[in-house]
């Protein structure tokens, strides 16, 4: 089974019979900024589906940020909803717990060491602390940062702030990640290396990860699901499911691969010239 | 070599000092050479550390009250866009308003001298502290930000966790500035006001001394102060150096 472009047809079938898996619904979304002269976003439509990696491609400043963060409520929407149908994420965005952002940069405290910077959310949710420190320990396990708990934010190189960072979205055993291109500073060989990790953890929590990327290779490798966006203003062009294709470990350096980011490459080009 | 050098060339120009005095025959009336300065020191020792102890209690009282205050004032303003609106021009007007031509006003609203030497030293150490911390307040990274909105964290633990860490290192280098001049604000409230309580602090030896042609006492007491200063001002460097040398970007590690 290969790829497919859904028309929306499928996205409306898909839904029917998903429905049960739906777990977060952005509909006709509009958001214009404040001073702005025309709309950011036009008519956006998202669907979350449980366990999904779901990735948003687009060219810089189309809005992929701001629809990941929307899904969180940093930032409002001007017109449209925002639902979260299933009982477990009823009023989702009051229950900080189910949802993590990873920022584009590790976003860490300096004033605090990598283990207080794990324990941070913790102690805003205010877990107790015996319970937060076997957390704790485990993520940091789970990252591999062990022995770096006492080092501070400027004592770390880039790779390991973004594991820190990972390791502090995690701490609060959300459902949801939503992921800021978390790599996009990162060489190459560290960039392969923390995708993997993701899709590792992704599988063993049973993970539900939305990623915003620039990078086409990188949704291929990692997406079930992409969302190729258009830009001014920025709208949803096309979806591309990939949920049929069997992705081992050398998936990267098969032709398909190749076919198939040419395949996103051809759909991002023709959005930019609608 | 470089660890030296300043008390080197501190040590050089005193016996430059000395050597000149004897050679130009100058009048020890007119500018004492420093081993009588260090001879008035050590005469009168116990009373010029009874003055220096009471200059440096309302020293530190005052650097006490407007670090306590201004931290105050500070938050209030960061969470009150419209209470800052309305303060700030006030405390800018208690701040270019020359200490010396307040102070003689204060002394008359105020009974107790040692209050009104408080006061001025308070009116001057306030505003670099309050503007420091403000601005400290005000540079929070709007990611952090952000990440303390995703978690729902309420006002208190957006201070505890992220404003007020960062806001540190501006408070602390307030905190240099404020320190030397809530000294220089105890001296001008005493040359003002008069001895604090019946007991003379270092500005008032300053004024004895000169009405009794003590030159060289008068000279000593200026050294004490200028070397409370230095030992205030060192302090706090010190105590800001163990607090941020761990994250600050300032004190990073050359290994």
């Amino acid at each position: 089974m290969t790829l497919r472009v859904l028309t929306d047809t499928d996205r409306q079938s898909k839904l029917a019979i998903d429905q049960e898996r739906l777990i977060a619904q952005l509909g006709s979304i509009n958001k214009k900024f404040p001073g702005a002269s025309s709309n950011a976003l036009e008519d956006i439509n998202v669907e979350v589906f449980q366990k999904d990696f779901l990735s948003i491609v687009g060219p810089s400043g189309c809005g992929k940020t701001s629809i990941l963060k929307m899904m969180c409520g940093l930032v409002k929407p001007s017109s449209g909803t925002i639902n979260w149908p299933t009982s477990n994420f009823q009023n989702s965005p009051e229950n900080p717990a189910n949802l993590s952002f990873v920022f584009q940069e590790p976003n860490l405290l300096p004033w605090m060491n990598v283990y207080e910077n794990i324990k941070m959310p913790l102690k805003i949710l205010e877990v107790d602390s015996y319970s937060a420190d076997e957390k704790i320990y485990e993520i940091i396990k789970l990252v591999g940062l062990e022995g770096f708990e006492r080092y501070y934010p400027k004592q770390l190189s880039g790779g390991m702030s973004m594991r820190v960072s990972i390791a502090r979205a995690l701490v609060t055993q959300p459902k949801v990640l939503l992921m800021d291109e978390p790599f996009s500073a990162l060489d190459e060989t560290r960039r392969f290396e923390l995708s993997q990790e993701i899709l590792k953890i992704k599988k063993e929590k049973g993970l539900t990860v939305v990623y915003v990327t620039h990078s086409i290779y990188e949704s291929v490798y990692l997406s079930d699901r992409i969302y190729v966006m258009q830009s001014k203003p920025g709208r949803i062009y096309e979806e591309i499911d990939f949920s049929g294709i069997d992705k081992n470990e050398d998936y990267r350096f098969t032709p398909e691969f190749h076919e198939q980011a040419k395949v996103v490459s051809d759909s991002l080009n023709r959005a930019q010239h609608v | 070599m470089s660890k030296f050098q300043s008390p080197l060339i501190i040590i050089f120009m005193l016996v430059l000092w000395e050597l000149l005095f004897h050679a130009l025959n100058v009048k020890w009336y007119l500018l004492p050479p420093p081993t009588m300065i260090i001879e008035s020191i050590y005469v009168n020792f116990f009373s010029l550390m009874t003055s220096l102890a009471i200059t440096l209690k309302v020293t530190l009282t005052a650097l006490a009250a407007s670090v306590i205050i201004s931290l105050c004032i500070a938050i209030i303003f960061y969470f009150s866009r419209i209470v800052e609106r309305a303060m700030m021009p006030v405390t800018v007007i208690l701040q270019v308003t020359p200490i010396i031509a307040i102070a003689p006003l204060i002394s008359i609203w105020v009974d107790s001298s040692q209050m009104a030497t408080l006061i001025c030293a308070f009116l001057v150490a306030f505003f670099p502290l309050l503007a420091n911390t403000i601005a400290g307040l005000k540079s929070t990274d709007i990611n952090h930000l952000d990440l303390m909105k995703l978690y729902r964290a309420n006002k208190y633990q957006l201070l505890r966790y992220v404003v007020l860490p960062n806001a540190l290192p501006y408070f602390l280098s307030g905190l240099k500035i404020s320190t030397g001049l809530a000294l220089i604000g105890a001296i001008v409230g005493e040359f003002v006001i008069g001895p604090i309580s019946g007991h003379s602090g270092l500005a008032y030896r300053i004024i004895e001394a000169g009405y009794q042609l003590e030159i060289p006492k008068m000279f000593a007491s200026v050294v004490l102060i200028s070397l409370t200063g230095i030992l205030l001002f060192n302090t706090i460097r010190l105590i800001s150096y163990f607090i941020l040398r761990d994250w600050h970007s300032s004190y990073s590690k050359t290994d």
